[in-house]
């Protein structure tokens, strides 16, 4: 499926067309992450389109994995985040010197089946982007499986050989952009899982009978369909719209609250919407017989994946209280 | 005549808002109140001395002429500015009316004088067993000679104590088989004996409502427009435009900005819960001007806005309530005081925006009669 989705251009879609991509900016990677999060498809098409290709691009365009990640040769996992003593993301501690990783990385998004990392580490002189091939020596992967099936990676090194890609402050600034895109596709993934949970849901309730009627007939399933829906339609501008303004706007100060905005509704959203379409299906919903659990499930992982609402709200808020003060 | 249609929507934006900023009376800004006709005759002038009173009737009629995508911006510019709608019941509703499926002498005669304000006009719709059932009226007019004769009663009838005329959805066929059938649209004049106006007085101390009682009132039976029996389907064509600009942003989008000089004023975003709760409230306004913004996209292409704008009324409104609900949060142990309550040099009336959200939810077709047209219309959910 990966090698599909590249032949149709996907992944290369928000990469320059200089650089061998497709040049359509990111409200375009939108509408292919919608569909993705239609089919709850569990390929790492966001993190390789915002994460992986988002680093490659800003820092060593010219390297040779972004025509191969692009083609879908190969898949890169970004592992940028790590995990401090109680558990909770902590600051960068993992080195690298002398051409060896030394620490670990958590929350490493497709790590299961990736032909190597991209790790962000420390070295004396700052931060350093590398890449370790998957089968170096001294890593090893340890597998939090999620919700849906598909698993996070706990990557730990101890004198790991790993290539020099880019180093300086510009690692860090470019992490940045790449985490705010992949934030706002996350988010119309995210919208294109929420819709589709939606119809499902209108489905049923239009066919489930009970008091020899549809249940859709009753006001109050009626009711809180409607909401789902607006819910629905409400995330679905709101995120078109953000995507379409961080393609527009160049300065990462505002584009990383844009993409905030865009994943604090898409999580609402999307909560809300699995949550009750599995109330309006009633007890099959909470069984694995219909599918509807797999959209409940999927959106758990991809609600934590980046910050969930409470979160990137507060991101946005914050953003919003340093511009009003610079002013 | 200016012919709008050769500007660009950009052009035109400017030279309304321009208008409005040089000419719209400061001290008539944002008004928390419906004003009687008195209070804005000055402003009224001035429109009607632009020719900008009926900014969407056709320019052979004394309008603008504007199309959807200009019309849109001039009501963004109004509101933007805070600039009251006036006394506009005769310019929405009956104009567009009378120029449908009026006869040329009702025209002649009717059309100017709503231009000039020489009457104006209340809507009588709602009676008191006729709300969300609209259908359900029972107000009777009978023809006797040259008039039509009516009785019954109208209640939320909009600042008719400050009318000189009613439009009325009347019973003129009791025994028609549907109810929505046998409903006729009918013109009369207020000022008659058998015409009796009381005030209503609302949870926010306002008398902008009034019940309007007819004992063998009388109008002429040229007053009726259109066919007889056919006022429903007459009044129903006019709600398409309406359903989008019941849900702009705008209300909720002064309240928003209202509420954060208030909250900051007050302190209150020192509190992490109120910062999560404000912050909440600003990014439902800012996606539903994004969808707001997809539907007046669609109008200024020239389509049909179908049932599904019906959506834009909920979201807004009930995001424009829950703004209200937080400026009472934050006004702590004065969320019960009436009147203005100063914070440095911005002062806010808490209560009065807390009143004016709640029936916002109720007029214009209720939330809920909103959600049972999405529920069929648009979801096609039986039943």
């Amino acid at each position: 499926m990966v090698r599909e989705l590249a032949e149709a251009g996907v992944f290369g879609v928000a990469v320059p067309e200089d650089q061998g991509g497709l040049g359509m900016g990111l409200a375009a990677g939108g509408v292919i992450a919608e569909e993705v999060g239609r089919v709850i498809a569990p390929e790492p098409v966001v993190s390789t389109i915002g994460l992986s290709l988002g680093l490659l691009r800003r820092l060593c365009p010219d390297h040779p994995k972004m025509a191969q990640l692009i083609g879908g040769e190969i898949s890169l996992a970004v592992a940028w985040q790590e995990r401090g003593p109680d558990g909770a993301p902590a600051d960068a501690t993992c080195r690298y010197a002398d051409g060896k990783l030394t620490g670990g990385k958590a929350w490493v998004v497709g790590a299961i089946g990736s032909h190597g990392f991209l790790v962000v580490a420390e070295q004396d002189d700052g931060p350093v982007l590398v890449l370790a091939e998957a089968d170096a020596q001294g890593l090893v992967i340890d597998k939090q499986t999620q919700a849906d099936g598909s698993s996070l990676g706990e990557l730990s090194f101890s004198g790991t050989p790993a290539a020099e890609l880019a180093s300086s402050g510009a690692v860090l600034t470019a992490l940045a952009e790449a985490v705010a895109d992949a934030t706002a596709l996350a988010a119309a993934e995210l919208v294109g899982l929420s819709e589709r949970a939606f119809e499902i849901t209108l489905d049923y309730i239009k066919t489930r009978e009970q008091f020899d009627k549809p249940i859709g007939s009753f006001q109050v399933i009626q009711h809180r369909a409607v909401d789902l829906n607006v819910m629905c339609e409400v995330a679905q501008a709101g995120v078109r719209e953000a995507l379409a303004q961080m393609d527009s706007e160049t300065d990462p100060k505002v584009r990383a609250p844009i993409a905030s905005r865009a994943k604090a509704r898409a999580v609402t959203a999307a909560k809300k919407i699995t949550r009750d379409a599995i109330q309006l299906h009633g007890a099959v919903g909470y069984t694995d017989e219909f599918d509807i659990g797999l959209y409940l499930n999927r959106a758990l992982v991809l609600s934590a994946w980046l910050g969930d609402d409470a979160y990137h709200r507060r991101i946005w808020f914050e953003a919003r209280e340093a511009e009003g003060a610079a002013q | 005549m200016t012919d709008w249609s050769a500007m660009t929507d950009a052009e035109f934006r400017k030279e309304v808002r321009q208008f409005f900023e040089a000419e719209y009376p400061e001290e008539l800004r944002h008004l928390p109140h419906r004003p009687k006709f008195a209070e804005i005759e000055h402003w009224h002038r001035k429109l009607h001395a632009k020719g900008w009173v009926a900014p969407a009737w056709p320019a052979e009629f004394g309008g603008m002429g504007l199309n959807a995508a200009k019309l849109l911006i001039f009501y963004e510019e109004q509101q933007r500015w805070g600039v009251n709608r006036g006394r506009d019941m005769g310019v929405q509703m009956v104009g567009p009316l009378i120029i449908k499926f009026g006869t040329q002498e009702q025209k002649d005669y009717w059309l100017p004088r709503i231009l000039s304000c020489e009457d104006i006009w209340c809507q009588g719709y709602s009676e008191p067993g006729a709300g969300s059932d609209l259908a359900n009226l029972r107000t009777r007019a009978e023809i006797d000679g040259d008039d039509f004769v009516i009785n019954g009663q109208k209640i939320w009838t909009t600042m008719a104590h400050d009318a000189t005329h009613i439009f009325m959805l009347v019973r003129t066929d009791p025994d028609a088989p549907k109810k929505q059938q046998g409903i006729s649209f009918l013109l009369a004049p207020m000022d008659q004996p058998g015409v009796e106006v009381r005030t209503i007085t609302t949870l926010s101390g306002e008398t902008e409502f009034c019940e309007v009682f007819f004992d063998n009132a009388r109008t002429p039976r040229e007053n009726l427009v259109g066919e007889l029996n056919k006022g429903w389907t007459m009044a129903k064509a006019l709600l398409s435009f309406e359903r989008i600009f019941i849900g702009s942003p705008s209300l909720a989008q002064n309240a928003l900005g209202q509420l954060e000089s208030f909250a900051r004023g007050r302190g209150a975003f020192d509190d992490p819960v109120f910062r999560d709760r404000f912050a909440q409230a600003a990014l439902d306004v800012e996606d539903h001007a994004a969808l707001y913004a997809r539907f007046a996209d669609q109008l200024k292409r020239g389509e049909t806005l179908g049932a599904d704008v019906s959506m834009l009324k909920i979201w807004v409104t009930e995001c424009f309530q829950r703004i209200t609900e937080l400026m009472i949060e934050a006004a702590g142990p004065d969320g019960g005081s009436i009147g203005p309550l100063q914070v440095g040099n911005v002062s806010v009336d808490v209560l009065a925006s807390f009143y004016k959200a709640r029936p916002t939810t109720i007029y214009g077709g209720s939330n809920e009669i909103q959600r049972n047209i999405l529920s069929k219309a648009v979801l096609g959910l039986p039943g």
